[in-house]
């Protein structure tokens, strides 16, 4: 019994490492046509380097302990920037949505807001806080905020009357129903607002590490380029993706199952981004 | 009539906001001291702008901006449909590429910028390039899932009553998609816009982006602020109006979307 039970893991190991290298073969593919088109197409290794000079640009980072601080820079701005955007934008989003009157009155100008792209926004906030921490910190709690809002106004909004009215006539005070029934409610879309400013902020971040920065993977990628060390940048890019792939496979959809999936409010994971 | 009459108050009740702010922004010069550069007074802001709009500044740095952008989506979107559903068509390759692809996304944009300007040099063709990378890579996988959930057995009912693989794309194909290509190429326009405004401020020495982050230099703050709301107000003609217009014209007229 127990054996049969292991061979059947085994068997669902193998074809998961099947499909694994099967998912590979077009980023080997890609890699080797680069390698071999490098020679071919004979270009100043700074203009088209080859994966080779990327790889000896990634130890070069790596010894000089470089790309680790670079990466502890960026995730430190990254959670500060997603973690202060999300709170507040919880916090006005349910205070706003609570009220219908106050709602409508919000929303052209939240709208409006969210319409002046945080990009946009950098310049001011480089005159406001120069250079450095502050301005990343607030373009991206800035990013953060506007899918957040969104997703928690209308989770609240979409609760159910019958709830609200069934916990007011068991005589629920109004913090009790913004804990038991509209924040439960509103779950799966507060999740959604989540995982969409998570995104939002990813690559808020890069940008305005480039303008407004002296570390980070996106200074590091900005940096390569005016040095003409273009492998450098190709690095930084490549941590990007990789950053970007591990948030979103080992953050990002583990909270979606853990919580919303599980409890049967969204079926997949895969039609809600 | 009374659905008429509502709408109206909640047009009214949306401006107290705004109204709100621009007192702020009123008191704050007059009561405050801090440097002139950091918030100047919202008259002097107006006042900027309309010397922009007399000027023309405003107006050359907006066409140069949306010009790109009109050429760069051309392209990437057509690109994005092209590779899109050809890949689509085979099961295998979709599979073997898919996580290519999602790389590719998730670096889509302006990490892309500084590799633009090594290849293209500071420029449009730097900008478009970026703008060209964000649509292509954000959109493609709206294309590839849209084909693909196309039912099987209408393809093989227009084959069998003799469909060339022509009339299949325009007839079959691409309608069935158009819901996920509209979704796509609308998210994808959202980060195209941003990719613009990044590119610009970046690599190149005109369009709205440049404008805005040049006078940060110079300490125009009016000039700033100008820029950056004519980024909102464009962005939300572009998203709310042309997008709105373009569901309308297709999918809503179909009958394949309710709205």
């Amino acid at each position: 019994m127990n054996s049969r039970v292991d061979s059947r893991r085994w068997h669902s190991i193998q074809q998961w490492g099947a499909g694994f290298f099967k998912k590979l073969i077009g980023i080997f593919l890609l890699l080797i046509c680069w390698q071999i088109s490098v020679p071919l197409i004979n270009l100043e290794s700074y203009f088209y380097p080859a994966p080779y000079d990327v790889w000896l640009a990634f130890i070069d980072l790596l010894s000089k302990g470089i790309l680790h601080s670079y990466l502890l820079d960026s995730t430190g701005r990254y959670l500060l920037g997603l973690f202060t955007g999300v709170s507040l934008a919880l916090l006005l989003g349910v205070l706003i949505a609570l009220n219908q009157t106050v709602a409508k009155a919000f929303l052209p100008l939240i709208n409006f807001l969210f319409a002046i792209v945080e990009v946009a926004w950098i310049p001011l906030f480089v005159m406001w806080f120069g250079y450095g921490l502050t301005t990343i910190v607030v373009a991206l709690t800035y990013v953060a905020f506007f899918p957040m809002l969104f997703n928690t106004m209308s989770g609240i909004q979409t609760t159910p009357p019958v709830y609200i009215n069934a916990a007011k006539t068991l005589g629920a005070g109004p913090w009790a129903l913004i804990a038991q029934v509209y924040l439960p409610s509103a779950l799966p879309q507060i999740l959604t607002g989540l995982r969409t400013s998570a995104g939002f902020t990813f690559r808020g971040l890069i940008f305005s590490e480039m303008i407004a920065s002296k570390s980070g993977i996106g200074f590091l990628i900005f940096e390569g380029s005016t040095n003409q060390q273009t492998a450098r940048t190709i690095v930084g890019m490549i941590c990007m993706g990789l950053a970007w792939m591990f948030l979103d496979l080992f953050y990002i959809k583990p909270i979606e199952k853990a919580t919303v999936v599980r409890w049967g409010m969204l079926k997949t994971a895969e039609n809600a981004s | 009539m009374m659905l008429n009459h509502s709408s109206k108050w909640t047009g009214f009740l949306g401006l107290i906001p705004f109204a709100f702010v621009a007192l702020i922004w009123w008191i704050i010069p007059q009561t405050m001291e801090y440097p002139k550069y950091m918030l100047p007074p919202i008259q002097e802001v107006v006042e900027r702008y309309f010397e922009m709009v007399q000027d023309g500044s405003l107006l050359k740095h907006t066409l140069a901006s949306l010009r790109k952008l009109a050429i760069g989506f051309g392209i990437g979107s057509v690109l994005a449909i092209m590779v899109g559903v050809s890949i689509a068509s085979s099961r295998r390759v979709s599979e073997y590429l898919s996580p290519l692809l999602t790389f590719l996304q998730s670096i889509a944009g302006v990490a892309w910028i500084p590799l633009a300007i090594i290849w293209f040099g500071t420029g449009t063709n730097a900008v478009l390039f970026v703008i060209i990378n964000t649509i292509f890579f954000s959109c493609i996988n709206n294309v590839v899932t849209g084909v693909q959930q196309i039912p099987e057995v209408l393809r093989r009912a227009a084959l069998s009553n003799g469909a060339s693989p022509i009339q299949i794309l325009f007839n079959l194909t691409l309608p069935g998609a158009l819901v996920q290509l509209i979704v796509g190429f609308r998210t994808s326009l959202a980060f195209g816009w941003r990719a613009l405004v990044a590119g610009e401020m970046i690599a190149s020495a005109k369009g709205l982006g440049y404008m805005t982050l040049e006078a940060v230099q110079w300490y125009q703050t009016g000039t700033v602020m100008s820029g950056m709301i004519t980024i909102g107000v464009l962005w939300l003609i572009l998203d709310r109006w042309l997008f709105k217009q373009i569901e309308y014209a297709t999918v809503v007229r179909w009958g394949i979307l309710k709205k």
